[in-house]
């Protein structure tokens, strides 16, 4: 083995091998600058589609019997809510589809509806849900609503701006529930995909 | 051109990771081992760097997923591939970051007083980021939260700090014992643009409700920093983007002092073990910062009217309510103070035996090359074999990665080094490097992962190297 000195005096073949290694230093690095790839298509990227479905929870209405029985006359609750959650830009430019879940449960000893208008910024009613449950006893009464395309229109939930809620008590204002604590629960939650990026 | 420049400038922490420089470390026939050991033994006279062509350095990779898992052309759907092989696919410690290595100028010279000591120093660019896979975000993001009613979406998962700085250093490299090279260099960090987000806690979770169908809770400690990023893509400075760099580079920007510290120990002749501590340092972020938290915990069921309660206030807004409370609960704030951040510190060590016929000293007199007289120890061999440790300090703990090379000095300007790594983004990282000296010339290329030429775009990682210098040998 040649010994590695300052004092080297370089033969003909070791210049010929110098020369062969000085090739190989130049290409080496323009070989592994091109090197092999093998057909990507980074066009599929905007074929990405990415639309999560989010829920949560969206209104909760809850009364006494007590205050049914002291309202005078049918209504005993009515109230315009402002609510915007879907007219939001970043959601209404981006939803896609969306359900709505009621449940209705009634522990009172009276018949009771409850009335949902949605509402747009200049008080027209774009929707309108009716829900009407029997005294107790009775199961909870459970609706699912879907809007899109294979509902009602997503404009409803779009352009609403406001609720109108309005529960009327269609029974008596004098009858006791035998239920300990009796009330009316009214539950609503909403399910919706937004497309964050379009495929 | 502004968005342009800060988007590689955050976009090359997207890309990749690296900052181990297995093939340049003891490599001492490259006077930039001199940057990543400052006790490494150093064979030259003086070395100066051709200014921005002495060490340019590119670390790309990603442990996760490469990009021909995701683009290549196999017939299968791109959302599928996505939810697999990352939604589905990766974890919290994935990362996908990198760094760059550019030396603006670069010299050293050994001193005439005293042969002993051997002085360098210069300015380069180093840039450094790192992001760990938001999983639980990424989760979130791609499939919501519907199907995930009870599963804690943690803030932790978000992790990531990046930096563009420029360094101006000067180092001292000193034969301390016939058998011992200790060095030190001093580091000042002009830095450039910072942001982190690293101790984050907290979670988003979807349960039951207790009055309502569902209930969402936030519990937040996070914080995002920034320095430096706003001015940049303030449309106002569009044509000021250069001075604006150019000011904090020199020094007019955030600012930041740091050490690196080495030796190189001669346990016999042939066999040495070396060690070096690189970026022991921290910097003060205080230019055009910005940082935004989120801290607080809270819970809701949408809007919820109470009867009778709720009749007391005929006026109120419900919605705007539950708003307010939330906004009270978790309160998002913005500051402008500045914030310390600490260098990510890097730890070498190698283990050398060199062999072969022990030829002729390197020097043409009967002496140390370094010393004008001395031990045996600083004869160049022929062959060397060894291993190397490299770790590096990141937000989710030490990374470490283990090395095996064989250097072999073919002539006294040309050698060749071949590197086996193994580390959490490859267990078949091959790489090669040479140096070739022609007359007072020098330049050197180094590259990494060479198994991954058969198909580039599938590879997790990265790291080309290569630089000029002109050069003299130690007389």
């Amino acid at each position: 083995m040649r010994p590695i000195t300052q004092n080297w005096t370089p033969t003909e073949a070791d210049n010929m091998k110098m020369k062969r290694l000085l090739c190989m230093a130049l290409v080496l690095p323009l070989l592994y600058l091109s090197s092999c790839t093998e057909e990507i298509d980074t066009d599929q990227w905007d074929q990405l589609r990415v639309a999560p479905t989010l829920t949560a929870s969206i209104l909760y209405l809850e009364s006494t019997e007590t205050l049914i029985n002291a309202s005078p006359g049918n209504e005993f609750y009515a109230q315009t809510l402002g609510f915007e959650p879907f007219s939001e830009p970043y959601v209404a430019e981006r939803l896609v589809e969306g359900s709505i879940t009621y449940e209705l449960e009634n522990t009172t000893s009276k018949p009771l509806s409850i009335t949902l208008e949605y509402l747009d910024a200049d008080g027209n009613v774009l929707d309108t849900e009716l829900f009407v449950v029997p005294a107790q006893p009775t199961p909870v009464l459970v609706r699912e609503v879907n809007y899109g395309t294979t509902g009602k229109p997503l404009s409803i939930l779009l352009n609403t701006t406001e609720i109108r809620v309005s529960a009327l008590n269609l029974g008596d204002n004098s009858s006791v529930s035998p239920e300990p604590d009796p009330k009316v629960k009214f539950r609503t939650a909403a399910e919706f995909t937004i497309n964050l990026k379009e495929g | 051109m502004r968005y342009t420049f800060v988007c590689i400038g955050l976009l090359f922490g997207l890309l990749g990771y690296g900052q181990n420089r297995q093939l340049l470390y003891d490599f001492r026939e490259i006077p930039q081992s001199n940057l990543v050991n400052p006790g490494v033994a150093i064979p030259h006279d003086w070395y100066v760097g051709v200014p921005l062509l002495s060490n340019i350095a590119i670390n790309a990779g990603s442990n996760g997923v490469s990009v021909y898992d995701i683009f290549a052309e196999d017939g299968v759907d791109i959302n599928d591939k996505i939810r697999e092989k990352m939604v589905f696919g990766m974890g919290i410690k994935d990362e996908l970051s990198g760094r760059f290595h550019i030396d603006l100028i670069n010299f050293g010279f050994k001193s005439k007083k005293d042969p002993s000591l051997f002085f360098s120093g210069g300015m380069y660019l180093d840039g450094d980021a790192i992001g760990y896979w938001p999983a639980d975000w990424a989760l979130l993001g791609f499939e919501g939260n519907a199907d995930y009613i009870g599963k804690r979406f943690d803030l932790d998962h978000i992790k990531t700090r990046g930096e563009f700085t420029n360094v101006f250093h000067f180092g001292v490299n000193k034969q301390w014992k016939p058998n011992l090279i200790v060095g030190a260099r001093a580091k000042i960090y002009s830095g450039i643009f910072n942001f982190s987000s690293t101790n984050n806690s907290g979670y988003f979770v979807t349960t039951e409700g207790e009055r309502n169908i569902l209930a969402s809770t936030l519990v937040a400690d996070a914080i995002i920093r920034s320095s430096g990023i706003d001015e940049l893509l303030d449309d106002a400075n569009e044509d000021q983007i250069g001075s604006i760099l150019t000011k904090r580079a020199l020094f007019g920007g955030n600012l930041g002092f740091g050490v690196d510290l080495g030796f190189t120990y001669y346990l016999d002749q042939q066999t040495t073990f070396t060690a070096s501590l690189l970026d022991l340092g921290f910097m003060y972020n205080n230019t055009d910062v910005k940082s935004f938290s989120l801290k607080g915990s809270s819970t809701v069921e949408g809007v919820e009217i109470i009867l009778p309660d709720a009749l007391q206030d005929p006026d109120a807004d419900f919605w705007q309510d539950l708003i307010d409370r939330v906004e009270e609960e978790i309160p998002f704030e913005e500051k402008n103070s500045g914030y310390i951040t600490f260098r990510p510190t890097i730890l070498n060590a190698s283990i050398r035996r060199d062999w072969g016929q022990i030829g002729d000293r390197v020097a043409s007199c009967d002496c140390d090359w370094r010393t004008n007289g001395g031990g045996d120890t600083k004869t160049m061999y022929a062959n060397a074999v060894g291993a190397h440790v490299y770790a590096i300090n990141r937000p989710r703990g030490p990374q470490t990665a283990w090395t095996l090379f064989y250097q072999r000095n073919i002539t006294t300007g040309f050698s060749l080094k071949a590197t086996y790594t193994a580390d959490k983004f490859t267990y078949t990282n091959v790489g090669v490097g040479m140096s070739l000296k022609l007359g007072p010339v020098q330049a050197y290329v180094l590259a990494d992962n060479l198994l991954a030429y058969r198909n580039y775009a599938d590879t997790n990682y990265a790291s080309l190297q290569l630089g000029v210098n002109v050069l003299s040998w130690a007389k």
